[in-house]
Formats: structure tokens, C-alpha cells, sequence
């Protein structure tokens, strides 16, 4: 039901479980993260499938590598700082070198650890990840497209990293709506601006969105799920059409979804970009809707953004 | 063991020290020392103990080799050529632009490679991996590991020891070559790791030290494994670095040689005196 509030880690736990009954090969790799994921059941239901390691982040890539070389699809889901940062190099030579068809999930990803502070934010989770040829990345922003990026991400035969939140999100799209991999939503077409949106923040674009079209701005209102590969037409499409764009993402602005936007862009469309995110600085600690109100992340903020960045035309 | 049969070794651990002497001078240069210590020990492997079909490279029933310690590629290189996997034309082309023998493997690049390494700390976790799907398929399949003994400063070897422990992946069976250098001088000045066998038995392994160029004792220990059941198995080679070149014998200057011509030369007479004997011991048996 459209708004109603979903907890992202059980709705993606469900779709690895659903996804897990009809596809013998997939299997689950907790680093002592399984029930923090949404796996709590999956042991239960499929104790051969599920293989736990303790706190040993590099280990279980290398495990999920190997496992991969069998014909095991294996999914891995923690904290995101840990299943990124900490494992890079594993990342980068045993899952994006080799090819090997493993899935990594970073959840509790951005801010949303909230008051645990900037060990356990993961804003630099996508810039480093999209350094790794042949990644694919997904930020899906509710929970109906939580559970088509588990399908899909496991029906795709390779590496990919996706990131998701923690805190209840309201469900933003009916059940049919389409998905697919690689290609944006483009939630409303408009002409003002192009509003991008991501992941754990998308429903804050779609209500800001919503504001700016009471202020009377047209807003073109896209939903980037997948970082990598990016939807060059619908960027280059707002680009040439509009020629404004705000990007808006609970990430480091450095090299994540704005960064890739803007690289494409510059180079074969230039546009006039604002990115909001978190800029080059720690992030801090306190309850999570006043810190992406400290980021300028809330609803209003973004709308006023938007409005002071077309005023400056 | 025959004696037939280990001299029959021996000279295939003499072709493949040629071959390694052959990249070199292809590339100029490259992590010799390390490669030819370990070259008893592929040998035995390849020729010996592991199923695998060069005609076949993915063949699902076969024994799996990682080369954790990427840096021993030239004598990964020079026994998969000697077994047939490719041409051994390919290891003059070491060194070359996109050449399909990089300085460190890529399994993407050449038949019979199982995983790409290089950087340390990794091949042991992708084949405890290996193992556990292998095990999960019911395959009768082995996993085989070679590690350097400097590689074992990695912090990430023991989150991938203890997981092979716990997941008692008895298909699993550990070379560390043991050839006692590193770039910087002996492994045990550099990060004392000793007393290894001690570590690895502590982390829940079953254990064997042997001397890493005895092909008796390389194929008797592993056709021992699992040394303990439901434990993983690790062999601690002792071995020479730059076995077999009376130059560069224990000398920590050649784990990563930049060849010299006249050491090149020196090389081809050491390894033609090994043949020699080899010669002479083949023809002792005959009498």
C-alpha cells in the first residue's frame, strides 16, 4: 500500500528467502550478520545453505569468491562500512576481477546508524565500489523495489554491491511497477528541473518534489536505483531537455551518484548540476531525521535548494 | 614410492625449472626464488596427486590448485605448460604487452589458472570457498593451496584459517614453502611467525612439516590427509629458495631476479648438471 511504512532489512531478508525456494544455488554468508540483515530465518529454512563466520569481513569475500567458483550464487549481507571499506581489496581482486557472480548487500548503509557515529556511516560505500569494473550497483529507495532489486540482482550473472537502509520507508510504487536493472524511474516527467534521487533518501526527493510542484516548479522526478551501469538516456535526456539537475543521495558527494552523473554529463551533455549530499567533512552523530537535517536532506531543505539553484540561472 | 617413479619426478622438476629459466628470459626478470623452491612440489601435485584433464581445464570433477602466493607464477606458468594446458610457445611471451602470462595469474587468461592473485592474504580464503561448494555438491574434489611462508604476516590467513577450521573442510590441504626469505631478509627477522606448526595447530589444523623437495614425503603426507578428521590440513615445506641455482641458492637478492646474462649462462650449466645425474641415477636403476 502506497505510504505505508516498511522495514527495509526484513523486506530484503524475505525476497532472499522467496528468492532462495526456487533457486538451489543461492546461498548465504553471514559474518555474525545474519539476523542484523533480515536472515534470521534463513538458517531455519535452509540450514545447508547458510555458512557463518563470525566477524571476519575479508574472510567471508574471499568464502563467497570460492563458493562462486562452484556455481553457488552467495549472498552476503552486513553493516556496509564492513562489507565495503574494511574488504576493498577482496572486493576489487576476488569478486570484480575474477567476475565471480557474488552478491553483496551493505545495510544500515548511510546515516543510518545513526548516533553510532562515522564508523558505522557508510557514505563512501558507492565512490569506492564504482572504481570496480563490472559492478553493478543498486540503491533501490522502497521497499516494492527492495525486493525486485533482490530478484533481479540475482538473476543478473555477476558481481554486484547492493546498499539499503535501516529505518521503516514508506513504499513509494505499486506492486507492478517496472523494474529493471540499469534503467531509471522516471517517476514524473517535468521541465523546470531534474530531481534524481537514490536509495534511503528517494522518498525525501518524492516529497520534495512534491512541494517544489506546489511552489509551481515542473519537476522531471527520477529514481536512480541503479548507480552502475547509469541510465545514460534519461541523464542525458534531463540534460538536454532541461539542463538543470539536482541530484539528491545520503552519500559522500564525493565520487558517488551526483560524481557519476556529473562525469557523464560533462562530457557529453553538460548541464548545470547541484548535488546534495554529504560533503567533505565526518559526519556526525544524533537521531537520523535530524542528521539528514543537518545535511540538508529533508524534504523542505531540498526544495529550497532547488528553488535558491534556479534563482542563480 | 618406486624409484623409477620419483626419478621420473625429478626430471619433470627439471623441465619445469627450464621453463621457469625460460620466462626469465622472456621477461628479463621475475620472482624466481620462490617459484623454483616450490617446483618439487607442483610437480608432485600436477603429475601425481590432483585430477585434472588439460584438454578439460573446467572439468567440475577436478582437484582445484590456488596459488595464494600470485608471486610463484612462474612456476604455475611452467607446469601448466609442461602438462599441456597451452603452448609452451606462450612462455616467451612473458613480460609482453597483454601477454596472457602476467607477473601475477589471471585466470581469465590462461587454461588450468583458478583464480587471479597477487596480492597476499587472499588464495586461502577463495579456496576454503572452493572447498565448502565442493563439499555442498558431494564432489570428491580437493582443494590444494600453495602459500609463502612471508605471505603468512597477512592478518587475513588466519580469518580464513580459523573459518576452514570451523567449517572442517577436510578437502582442504595447505603448502606453505617454507623457504625461509623475503624481500626484506629471513621471514623470521622480518615478522617471526615460528613456531608455525604450533600456529597452524592451534587454529585447528592437522599438521605435517616435510622437506619440501622429497617427492616421497611431499605425495606420502598428502595421501595421509585429512592428518585429523573433520580438520583442515596444512604441510609445512622446507625448502631452498632459488632451489637449483648455484648462484642464488638462499640468497634473499633472488626472490625477485633481474637476470644477468652471464647468470643466465651459469644457470643453463646448473640445471644441465642436475640432468646429468639424473641421467646417472636412471641408468644405475637399469642395471
Amino acid at each position: 500500500m502506497i505510504n505505508e511504512l516498511k522495514d527495509p532489512r526484513k523486506t530484503f531478508g524475505e525476497a532472499v528467502i522467496e528468492a532462495a525456494g526456487s533457486n538451489p544455488d543461492l546461498v548465504v554468508l553471514s559474518a555474525d550478520s545474519s539476523s542484523g540483515s533480515g536472515l534470521g530465518d534463513f538458517p531455519k529454512k535452509f540450514p545447508e545453505r547458510h555458512f557463518e563466520f563470525g566477524i571476519m569481513e575479508q574472510g567471508v569475500i574471499g568464502f563467497a569468491s570460492g563458493l562462486a567458483t562452484t556455481g553457488k550464487i552467495p549472498v552476503f549481507a552486513a553493516i556496509a562500512p564492513f562489507v565495503t571499506a574494511r574488504p576493498y581489496e577482496m572486493f576489487r581482486n576476488d569478486l570484480g576481477y575474477m567476475k565471480q557472480n557474488v552478491k553483496v548487500v551493505g545495510r544500515c548503509a548511510g546515516l543510518t546508524y545513526d548516533q553510532l557515529g562515522f564508523t558505522h556511516h557508510s557514505l563512501d560505500d558507492v565512490a569506492i565500489i564504482r572504481t570496480i569494473p563490472g559492478v553493478t550497483i543498486l540503491s533501490p529507495g522502497d521497499p516494492v523495489t527492495i525486493k525486485k532489486a533482490v530478484y533481479a540482482m540475482i538473476e543478473h550473472a555477476g558481481p554486484c554491491y547492493m546498499k539499503i537502509g535501516s529505518p521503516k520507508m514508506p513504499v513509494l510504487y505499486e506492486d507492478n511497477v517496472n523494474f529493471r536493472l540499469g534503467k531509471a524511474i522516471v517517476i514524473s516527467e517535468g521541465r523546470d528541473v531534474a530531481l534524481i534521487g537514490t536509495g534511503t533518501v528517494l522518498s525525501k526527493a518524492v516529497a520534495a518534489a512534491k512541494l517544489l510542484e506546489e511552489a509551481g516548479v515542473s519537476v522531471r522526478l527520477i529514481d536512480m536505483h541503479t548507480i552502475k551501469p547509469l541510465d545514460r538516456d534519461v541523464i542525458l535526456s534531463a540534460s538536454r531537455e532541461i539542463g538543470k539537475i539536482v541530484t539528491v543521495e545520503e552519500n559522500f558527494i564525493a565520487g558517488c551518484m551526483g560524481s557519476a552523473i556529473a562525469e557523464l554529463c560533462s562530457q557529453e551533455s553538460p548541464a548545470k548540476i547541484k548535488m546534495i549530499g554529504i560533503g567533505d567533512f565526518y559526519s556526525g552523530n544524533g537521531p537520523y531525521e535530524e542528521l539528514l537535517g543537518k545535511y540538508g536532506l529533508q524534504p523542505e531543505q531540498i526544495k529550497e535548494t532547488v528553488i535558491k539553484f534556479l534563482g542563480n540561472k | 614410492m618406486d624409484r623409477r617413479e620419483i626419478l621420473n619426478l625429478e626430471l619433470i622438476a627439471l623441465n619445469i625449472r627450464r621453463n621457469i629459466l625460460r620466462l626469465i628470459r622472456a621477461g628479463e626478470a621475475g620472482h624466481a626464488g620462490g617459484a623454483l623452491s616450490s617446483a618439487e612440489i607442483l610437480t608432485a601435485l600436477y603429475y601425481n596427486l590432483m585430477k585434472v584433464d588439460p584438454g578439460n581445464p573446467g572439468w567440475t570433477l577436478r582437484d582445484r590448485f590456488v596459488l595464494s602466493a600470485g608471486h610463484k607464477c612462474l612456476v604455475l606458468y611452467a607446469t601448466l605448460a609442461e602438462k599441456g594446458f597451452f603452448d609452451k610457445s606462450v612462455l616467451d611471451t612473458y613480460g609482453a604487452l597483454d601477454s596472457r602470462i602476467p607477473g601475477h595469474p589471471n585466470m581469465h587468461k590462461l587454461p588450468g589458472v583458478e583464480t587471479n592473485t597477487g596480492a597476499l592474504g587472499h588464495g586461502l580464503s577463495i579456496a576454503g570457498g572452493m572447498a565448502l561448494g565442493l563439499r555442498l555438491d558431494r564432489s570428491p574434489a580437493k582443494v590444494y593451496v600453495l602459500m609463502g611462508d612471508g605471505e603468512l604476516a597477512e592478518g587475513s590467513n588466519w580469518e580464513a584459517a580459523s573459518a576452514a577450521a570451523m567449517h572442517r573442510l577436510e578437502n582442504l590441504i595447505v603448502f606453505v614453502d617454507r623457504n625461509k626469505l623475503q624481500i626484506s631478509g629471513p621471514t623470521t627477522e622480518v615478522m617471526n611467525y615460528e613456531p608455525l606448526d604450533q600456529r597452524w595447530r592451534s587454529f585447528g589444523w592437522g599438521v605435517r612439516i616435510i622437506d619440501g623437495h622429497d617427492f616421497e614425503a611431499i605425495i606420502g603426507r598428502v595421501n595421509e590427509a585429512p592428518f585429523e578428521k573433520g580438520k583442515p590440513s596444512v604441510i609445512i615445506a622446507d625448502t631452498v629458495k632459488s632451489k637449483g641455482l648455484s648462484f642464488a641458492e638462499g640468497r634473499v637478492d633472488y626472490h625477485y631476479w633481474k637476470a644477468k646474462p652471464e647468470e643466465l649462462k651459469q644457470a643453463e650449466l646448473d640445471l644441465d648438471n642436475i640432468e646429468k645425474q639424473l641421467t646417472a641415477k636412471t641408468e644405475n636403476i637399469g642395471q
